[in-house]
């Protein structure tokens, strides 16, 4: 690289860097991650996170009696689904990547544009979304009714003459907050364990809080700034040739609510735009966390980017472009990262990335026949 | 269940109740002025699984045209993982109705009642915004929504269509209407309307009085021992505001949506006509044959203490059930497996809009 070609990549990196990060320090912007919090209106028990296991593995709580929380969080899929675009309800398809349940207890809001304030009230959205759950909270309360083995249990952890729907929302969130890692290499290492990250993630890491200022979004102990920003990731190719994805497509733009002129206009997903009805905000996305990333490709809100190295080199070459370009982040320019510079920079993202997390699937109790109560 | 439809239809059917039943002439039903172009979208639509939620029940799935647009079944088959609690009622003269479903509880008009099945969770189970896009990505519809002169695939013009559709089945060649009845079933309509006193509540062109009635048509129990039945029978009850829901083991019938007393067990009078296509009858399917149905009102109904004060025994020689047959026999026409009523095409799919970038949504 000449010289002309370097110097503004490399004012534009310093600008972006802002307070100079030195080689080799932890960066005050990072932290280890420590135990999530829990809400005080759903405290934890055993028993509680026991029964939200059971009822996220549960194909009762959708339409179909067929899709549970599991059909699209997979364990051996990372939580997540290992696919662009989840698969949806059958007869449809998601529109977004399934996005980890692991370390989602950390999150302030879910979903990709934050539309859900807690985990309860996000299994209950996934639970009823047209293309995902399409279950109706009567229906299922009514069917956890007929099952024994719920009667008992919401009864002993709720206190509920009836299992209650809400609060099987709330024993999924509880058993959710329980899929945390807080052992990661760099979690360590930010710990005082200087040889838990190898020389190229800790230069992967100088790059990351330095010259690449991921840190800029990609803060906390999470990694997350829990902001939006519109990086210019290109739109999910599957809109140009998949029926089903087109169908989904304007589904979303129909029913979270659109403009006319917008319905009939609007070739991408617009993002944080359909809680805030900000044109500013369009194409905008939560900052995901980067932990757990090692076993949850493919990228970004709508998995365009394949693998960790096609993300890092997405940054590097200044994000990308798509129909919001005006609400595109100032902040995502050209790196300037030499090939050497992705590798350790990739090194170090995968230092987020602890043990994989696998469970034993709960059994499944069954609905059974309710006997008339007999009165005296 | 979304309630402002609750809240409409509550309205509704009390519009409906106030009414009372006007005493018709029997004799054959008039057809109803329908579009042809949208009475044939509402033909496409009633055929296509894509109108529920999974992609695996079309309104045909339990209104089938070879028996009279019900389903053989005594309760009817529901949306995955559901089970129906009551039997499919015939469509046969649908658009002359002036309440549907078993209980009275839709009072409006067809529209609703498509709506109603359609979005229904233990039914069709469809979210219609969906609904409306699967249109748009078949070209088919596209160009007969352009046909019945609308711009483009829509919820509310597909319920039109639909209702359209349902307005088309109207019963023709009935023994009754072409005059070719035997002399056992013109006996038989003697009776029908003198002793066994059937035409007090089967009265008019339908041979019904469309209003609710208590019979003492004993209960199914397949309803409580298949959880998936008694379930979708929660999930309804509870929405309809019943207390004690889950100790419920009785359809409650009109009740469930007056809420009077005097209401509880009280269906709504059936039609006659098609019945010969249309067993098993009553309102839960408990009774497999016409010869059951006689003999049921032959001993004077079911048991309930708030059973109609009309019902006794009728005390009917085996030769006057024949004859009562017969009768019954001849209010069944022709079949409507035909072309007019069934879309023969297997070209339901969808198609990619090419350009898309460039397209319209």
């Amino acid at each position: 690289m000449t010289v002309t070609k370097l110097l503004p990549v490399l004012l534009a990196a310093t600008w972006l860097a802002g307070a100079a990060h030195a080689a080799g320090d932890r960066p005050a912007e990072l932290a280890p991650l420590g135990p999530p919090p829990i809400p005080a209106d759903n405290p934890s028990t055993p028993e509680k996170v026991e029964l939200g296991k059971m009822l996220f593995f549960d194909p009762i709580l959708s339409g179909n009696y067929g899709m549970p929380c599991s059909a699209c969080h997979l364990p051996d899929a990372g939580w997540a689904i290992l696919d662009r675009i989840s698969f949806g309800y059958p007869g449809t398809t998601h529109w977004r990547n399934s996005q980890t349940i692991i370390n989602s207890a950390y999150y302030s809001k879910l979903f990709w544009a934050g539309s859900s304030k807690s985990l309860e009230a996000q299994a209950r959205s996934a639970a009823r979304g047209g293309v995902a759950g399409n279950g109706e909270d009567d229906m299922m309360e009514a069917r956890l009714a007929f099952v024994p083995d719920y009667r008992w249990r919401f009864a002993a952890v709720f206190g509920d003459d009836w299992p209650n729907i809400r609060h099987a929302y709330a024993a999924i969130a509880a058993f959710e907050r329980t899929l945390v890692q807080t052992d990661t290499p760099f979690d360590a290492y930010m710990r005082g364990d200087d040889d838990a990250l190898t020389e190229a993630q800790k230069r992967g890491l100088d790059l990351f809080a330095g010259k690449a200022n991921c840190i800029a979004c990609h803060n906390g102990a999470l990694l997350s700034d829990e902001q939006y920003h519109n990086l210019g990731v290109p739109p999910y190719a599957g809109w140009e040739d998949d029926e089903l994805a087109q169908i989904t497509f304007r589904f979303e733009l129909y029913a979270k609510g659109s403009t006319e002129k917008m319905y009939r206009t609007t070739k991408d997903d617009p993002g944080l735009y359909f809680r805030t009805k900000d044109a500013r905000h369009k194409g905008k996305f939560r900052t995901p966390s980067l932990r757990y990333t090692k076993y949850t490709y493919p990228y970004m809100h709508n998995g365009m980017l394949e693998t960790l190295r096609d993300v890092v080199e997405f940054y590097n070459a200044g994000g990308g472009e798509n129909e919001f370009a005006d609400t595109k982040s100032p902040l995502i320019q050209p790196l300037g990262l030499s090939d050497a510079e992705v590798d350790d920079l990739v090194a170090f993202i995968e230092s987020l990335s602890g043990d994989e997390i696998l469970i034993d699937e709960p059994e499944l109790p069954e609905m059974q026949p309710l006997p008339a109560v007999v009165r005296n | 269940m979304k309630f402002p439809i609750a809240l409409a239809l509550a309205l509704a059917v009390s519009a409906f109740v106030g009414a009372p039943a006007l005493a018709e002439e029997t004799g054959p039903l008039k057809p109803i002025d329908v579009k042809p172009a949208l009475a044939d979208l509402g033909k496409r639509m009633f055929y296509d699984t894509r109108l529920s939620g999974d992609d695996t029940l079309a309104c045909a799935s339990c209104h089938q045209p070879g028996k009279a647009f019900t389903d053989g079944e005594a309760l009817s088959r529901a949306y995955s993982g559901a089970g129906h609690f009551r039997n499919a009622p015939t469509l046969a003269n649908v658009g002359y109705r002036a309440a549907w479903l078993h209980d009275g509880r839709l009072g409006t008009n067809l529209n609703d009642v498509a709506r109603e099945m359609i979005t229904e969770t233990y039914l069709m189970n469809m979210d219609m915004r969906i609904m409306q896009e699967r249109m748009k990505q078949d070209p088919v519809y596209v160009e007969m929504f352009a046909a019945a002169g609308m711009s483009e695939p829509s919820n509310g013009g597909a319920r039109n269509a639909l209702q359209a559709f349902m307005q088309t089945i109207v019963s023709h060649g009935a023994p009754v209407d072409t005059g070719a009845m035997s002399t056992a079933a013109r006996r038989g309509q003697g009776l029908f309307e003198g002793k066994a006193g059937c035409a007090g509540c089967h009265s008019g062109p339908r041979y019904t009085d469309d209003a609710p009635h208590n019979t003492g048509v004993s209960d199914n129990p397949e309803i409580w021992a298949n959880p998936e039945r008694h379930s979708a029978f929660v999930a309804y009850a509870k929405f309809m505001g019943i207390e004690n829901y889950m100790n419920l083991r009785e359809d409650l019938g009109a009740y469930l949506r007056t809420h009077r007393d005097a209401d509880r067990r009280s269906f709504l009078t059936p039609t006659l006509r098609e019945l010969t296509w249309t067993a098993p009858y009553m309102h839960n399917g408990v009774l497999a044959t016409l010869d059951a149905v006689v003999a049921f009102y032959d001993a004077g109904g079911g048991d309930d203490p708030l059973k109609d004060p009309r019902l006794r025994p009728l005390n009917l020689v085996p030769s006057e059930k024949a004859d009562l047959i017969a009768f019954l026999e001849a209010l069944s026409g022709e079949t409507f497996d035909t072309d007019a009523y069934v879309w023969r095409a297997d070209d339901y799919g969808y198609e990619v809009i090419e350009n898309w970038r460039e397209t319209t949504n």
